[in-house]
C-alpha cells in the first residue's frame, strides 16, 4: 500500500495539509530551523516540532525522468526529483515535477508547488504536493 | 610503523563536514585473507542461498588449506534473507567446535569492515580462522516475484511516507537523480559515463565466469538505449544475480605457513553521511560517502592512492562507481568524467601508465550482483597473481564499499 496514511502520527499532518492544498513541514521554533524528515523532537534542542506552512516556492535540486518499467506502482513516463523550499534550502522534498517536458528542466531553476492527485497502482488516489515551472 | 591511536588516525584522516568517519582502531597488518571461494554466478537458478553459501565456504576453507573443524568464526550479513547460521555450518560439515558468530559480515560496506570486526575478535582470542560469506538469490526471487533489491528501501518508514508516494523509488531513480546533478555541476556527458560500463564489460568479456562474458557493449549500442531513469540506461545499472562467495581471515602471523601468499589487511575505513539513512537529505548528492571512509583507511595503512595498483569499487550504478573512484582519491570530485577516459580503468593500464585498473572481473555491472564480495575476492586473486585479467605486479589493492548512506574502504597488500 503506497497511499499515504493520513492518520500516521508523524506523517499524517503532511498529507492532511496536502489534501487542503497546503505544503507543511516540521519546524523547531526554538532553533528556528526546519527538521526534515519529521521526528519525535528536535535533534538539537529536543524541543517540540511544529508543522509550519511554506510558501511553495522552491528550487529544483535535481530530477530524473523515469522512462522504463522499473517501478511497479508508477507507470512511466514521469518526472520525480528533489526540490529545496526557499524558506529551508537545506531541506529536500521528494516530489513530482509536472506540466513540463524534461528538456525544459535545469538544476537550480525556481519551481512552485501545485497540488495533484497521484495514484500508486490500484491503491486509493491521494492529493500530493507536486511542483511545476 | 607503531600502532596509531584513534586521535592520530582522526587527525590524519581529514574529511568534509557533511558526514563522519567512524573511529576504527588501528588493526594494520593483523589479519590476512588466507582462502577464497566462489560459486558460479548466474541469473535465476533456483539455487537456495544457504546451499550456495556452503559451496563457497567449503571452497574457501579448502583454498586456505584448512579443515572445516579448524574454522572457529563465521561472519554473515544482517538483513538479507537466508544467510548461513552456525547450525547450518555444523550440520553441513559434520562439525561441533565452538563457532564465534557475527552478523557484521557479508558484502556492501561490510565486505571491508568485517576485517576490522574479525581483527578485534582475533585480538580477544575469540577466533583464529574466521569465514566471511555472502549469498544472494535475487535473480531467482525477482523471477518468482518473491523479492527485489528494493525491498529494504520500500519498508523503511520515512521513505514509505515521503518518497514512495511520488515514485522516487527504486534505487535507479535515486542514483539517476544524483547523476543528473553531477552532469549539471561538472559537465559529465553520456559518452564519458559510458567509459565505465564499457570498460567493465571488456573485463567481463575476457573473464569466463562473468555473467556478461559473451555480450559485447559498443558506444553506439549504449547511446541508442532508452534510459530507464534518465540519465541511467540499462547498462549503467547492476545485474540481478544468484551466487555466493566467501573468504577465510586468519591471524597474519599464521598466514605465512598457509598455502597462498598472505594477503594482509592494511587499512580499513567506514564513513556515513549526516542524516543517514535518508540520502534524499544528503547535503552533497554529487558524491558517495567514500570521502568519509578512504582517508581513514589510507591513514591506517600509511599509504595513498598513488601507491595502489588495482581497485574494485561498488558499482551498483555507473555514476556511483565514478563517484567512488573520486572518493578514493584518484582524482578530485568532478574530474572523474575526464579521468576515466582513454582506457584508464582497463586492467592493462597499470598505475605507472597513468591508469588505475578497476573492477577487473566486470563488477556489479557485468560480472554479477553479489554486492561487492566478489570484488574483494577478485582483489585477492590480483594480489596473488592469479587473476584472469591480471594487473602486472599488483602489490597493493583497494576496495570501495557502499550502501547508499555509508561507504567503506579496504586496503589489501601482498605479503611475502
Amino acid at each position: 500500500m503506497i497511499t499515504p496514511d493520513m492518520d500516521d502520527s508523524l506523517a499524517g499532518p503532511f498529507w492532511r495539509a496536502a489534501a487542503n492544498n497546503e505544503l507543511r513541514i516540521t519546524w523547531c521554533e526554538h532553533c528556528d530551523r526546519a527538521v526534515w524528515y519529521p521526528r519525535a523532537d528536535c535533534p538539537q534542542c529536543h524541543g517540540e516540532l511544529h508543522w509550519r506552512a511554506l510558501s511553495g516556492e522552491a528550487t529544483l535540486l535535481s530530477w530524473s525522468e523515469v522512462l522504463g518499467p522499473i517501478n511497479p506502482d508508477h507507470a512511466p513516463p514521469y518526472i520525480t526529483g528533489l526540490v529545496c523550499p526557499v524558506e529551508a534550502p537545506e531541506v529536500r522534498l521528494v516530489t513530482r515535477i509536472v506540466d513540463c517536458e524534461a528538456a525544459q528542466l535545469q538544476c537550480d531553476m525556481p519551481v512552485r508547488v501545485c497540488f495533484r492527485t497521484l495514484q500508486a497502482g490500484d491503491d486509493q488516489a491521494f492529493i500530493a504536493p507536486a511542483f511545476s515551472l | 610503523m607503531p600502532q596509531q591511536s584513534l586521535q592520530t588516525l582522526a587527525r590524519r584522516a581529514q574529511v568534509p563536514d557533511w558526514g563522519q568517519s567512524l573511529p576504527l582502531e588501528d588493526t594494520r597488518g593483523e589479519v590476512a585473507i588466507t582462502g577464497i571461494g566462489e560459486t558460479a554466478v548466474s541469473g535465476p537458478s533456483g539455487r537456495h542461498p544457504k546451499g550456495m553459501a556452503l559451496e563457497a565456504v567449503a571452497a574457501a576453507i579448502a583454498d586456505a588449506g584448512l579443515r572445516p573443524e579448524q574454522v572457529d568464526g563465521l561472519m554473515v550479513a544482517a538483513g538479507v534473507a537466508d544467510q548461513l547460521s552456525p547450525e547450518d555450518f555444523h550440520e553441513h560439515f559434520g562439525t561441533s567446535q565452538p563457532l564465534w558468530f557475527s552478523t557484521g559480515g557479508g558484502a556492501m560496506v561490510w565486505a571491508a569492515t568485517c576485517a576490522h570486526t574479525a581483527a578485534l575478535a582475533m585480538r580477544r582470542k575469540e577466533a583464529r580462522h574466521i569465514v566471511n560469506v555472502f549469498s544472494v538469490d535475487w535473480a531467482s526471487r525477482r523471477a518468482a516475484g518473491t523479492g527485489t533489491p528494493g525491498d529494504w528501501h520500500a519498508s523503511e518508514i520515512m521513505k514509505a511516507h515521503f518518497e514512495l508516494p511520488f515514485g522516487w523509488y527504486p534505487q535507479p531513480v535515486y542514483f539517476a537523480t544524483f547523476a543528473r546533478r553531477y552532469m549539471h555541476d561538472y559537465g559529465l556527458t553520456a559518452e564519458q559515463l559510458a567509459a565505465l560500463p564499457m570498460t567493465f564489460r571488456r573485463h567481463a568479456n575476457t573473464h569466463p565466469a562473468a555473467i556478461m562474458h559473451e555480450r559485447e557493449l559498443t558506444l553506439e549500442r549504449y547511446l541508442t538505449r532508452t534510459p530507464l531513469a534518465d540519465p541511467l540506461r540499462m547498462e549503467d545499472c547492476c545485474l540481478i544475480s544468484d551466487g555466493a562467495a566467501a573468504w577465510v581471515m586468519s591471524p597474519a602471523e599464521e598466514a605465512r605457513d598457509m598455502p597462498h601468499a598472505p594477503i594482509t589487511v592494511e587499512g580499513i575505513g567506514h564513513g556515513r553521511v549526516h542524516g543517514a539513512p535518508y540520502i534524499s537529505q544528503q547535503r552533497v548528492i554529487t558524491s558517495t560517502p567514500q570521502p568519509f571512509s578512504a582517508p581513514w583507511a589510507y591513514a591506517m595503512a600509511d599509504t595513498s592512492p598513488s601507491e595502489i595498483d588495482v581497485i574494485a569499487v561498488y558499482d551498483c550504478f555507473s555514476s556511483t562507481a565514478l563517484m567512488q573512484i573520486e572518493g578514493l582519491g584518484f582524482c578530485r570530485e568532478g574530474e572523474g568524467g575526464e579521468f576515466i577516459q582513454q582506457d584508464r580503468l582497463y586492467y592493462q593500464r597499470h598505475r605507472r601508465l597513468g591508469g588505475i585498473p578497476c573492477n577487473t572481473h566486470g563488477g556489479l555491472l557485468s560480472h554479477s550482483y553479489l554486492l561487492g564480495i566478489s570484488h574483494v575476492v577478485e582483489l585477492v586473486k590480483q594480489l596473488r597473481g592469479d587473476a584472469v585479467n591480471q594487473v602486472e605486479s599488483a602489490r597493493l589493492a583497494a576496495y570501495a564499499g557502499f550502501t547508499a548512506d555509508e561507504a567503506s574502504t579496504l586496503i589489501l597488500k601482498r605479503g611475502n
